[in-house]
């Protein structure tokens, strides 16, 4: 019996469906790429063996730079401009005084009373400073705080 | 039909003679392949950047406030110090410091925590020193399950003490 020979044809994929898929997943990224918000400070983080994750809402960060001095931040731009005005609405952290701080954070506190205190400061930040936070921080009745830290497995 | 035939035969000269020729249509067919490529270089790069790495933290419970006392046993007590140059001083009760380096300071921790495991551990700190080391203290006592430190004010005894101290 002689086999019927196949007609070789030109395989064509139509290539529609996936480059469509491709776009939705590019414009996807795109959009939820977060590029970090332009930092008030420059901190370089100090290394620890802890896994607790940072909290992501309801925060009010302290910063301190290396050179020590003190920023506060709020993740809400609700909370920002309530506490420094409309034009910081924006912006990550303000430079506070180390006496006015104790106020504010009592103010934040009244204000949202969920939120929870991160301490952000630079590896080479002078420990006084910190310490000083930390007394602050105690005395305006704020128990428990994060210390932020980049993992490390060392 | 006449202009047609020229027109086949002699390239572009139909053009000289001023007749209107209806131009043929062709579907238009472009090449989409670079802009494909370049659509998933693009999302290879959002892919590949996109980090969901958010930054560690480390958890510290304050006492209500500053007239808390502890009574235990001077035993108990593990005092570790850490002086201006990073140096570090350790000592039990009203021991004479010992100095040690941070590098030391985990199996140094392992062998207390093996000793006894009931250590509370008195952190102190110069304010001239960086904030590195509590963090690294803290850290290490974590590993260690040493988990009852508290952190206390340097004073001056402790200066005094430290320079007492022996290798």
């Amino acid at each position: 019996m002689p086999r019927i020979k196949k007609a070789r044809v030109a395989i064509r994929i139509d290539m529609t469906p996936m480059v469509d898929v491709a776009f939705l997943l590019l414009t996807f990224f795109m959009l939820t790429t977060q590029f970090r918000p332009p930092e008030e400070v420059d901190i370089s983080l100090p290394l620890s063996h802890s896994e607790a994750k940072l909290p992501e809402s309801n925060t009010m960060t302290v910063n301190v730079s290396d050179s020590g001095k003190v920023y506060l931040g709020f993740d809400s731009t609700i909370l920002m401009e309530s506490m420094f005005g409309t034009q910081n609405r924006l912006r990550q952290a303000i430079e506070v005084k180390m006496e006015n701080l104790g106020d504010l954070l009592m103010k934040a506190r009244i204000a949202n009373p969920k939120l929870r205190t991160i301490v952000k400061s630079d590896e080479k930040a002078e420990y006084g400073k910190v310490s000083d936070v930390m007394d602050i921080l105690q005395k305006a009745l704020i128990n428990r705080f994060a210390m932020v830290t980049n993992y490390t497995n060392k | 039909m006449a202009g047609a035939d020229v027109g086949g035969g002699g390239g572009g000269s139909h053009k000289k003679h001023g007749k209107k020729k209806a131009k043929k249509r062709v579907s238009i067919r472009i090449d989409m392949t670079p802009m494909v490529d370049v659509a998933f270089l693009l999302l290879t790069f959002f892919m590949l950047t996109t980090v969901f790495r958010k930054p560690n933290t480390l958890e510290i419970n304050l006492p209500p406030d500053n007239k808390t006392e502890v009574k235990m046993a001077e035993s108990n007590l593990l005092t570790i110090r850490c002086d201006e140059q990073m140096n570090l001083y350790w000592n039990i009760g009203f021991e004479i410091p010992h100095k040690f380096s941070f590098s030391e300071l985990r199996k140094f921790l392992q062998e207390r925590q093996k000793e006894n495991p009931k250590f509370v551990v008195l952190i102190k700190i110069d304010r001239k020193s960086k904030y590195h080391a509590m963090i690294d203290i803290i850290d290490e006592l974590n590993l260690a399950n040493l988990g009852r430190y508290s952190l206390s004010p340097m004073t001056d005894i402790d200066k005094k003490e430290m320079s007492k101290a022996t290798i």
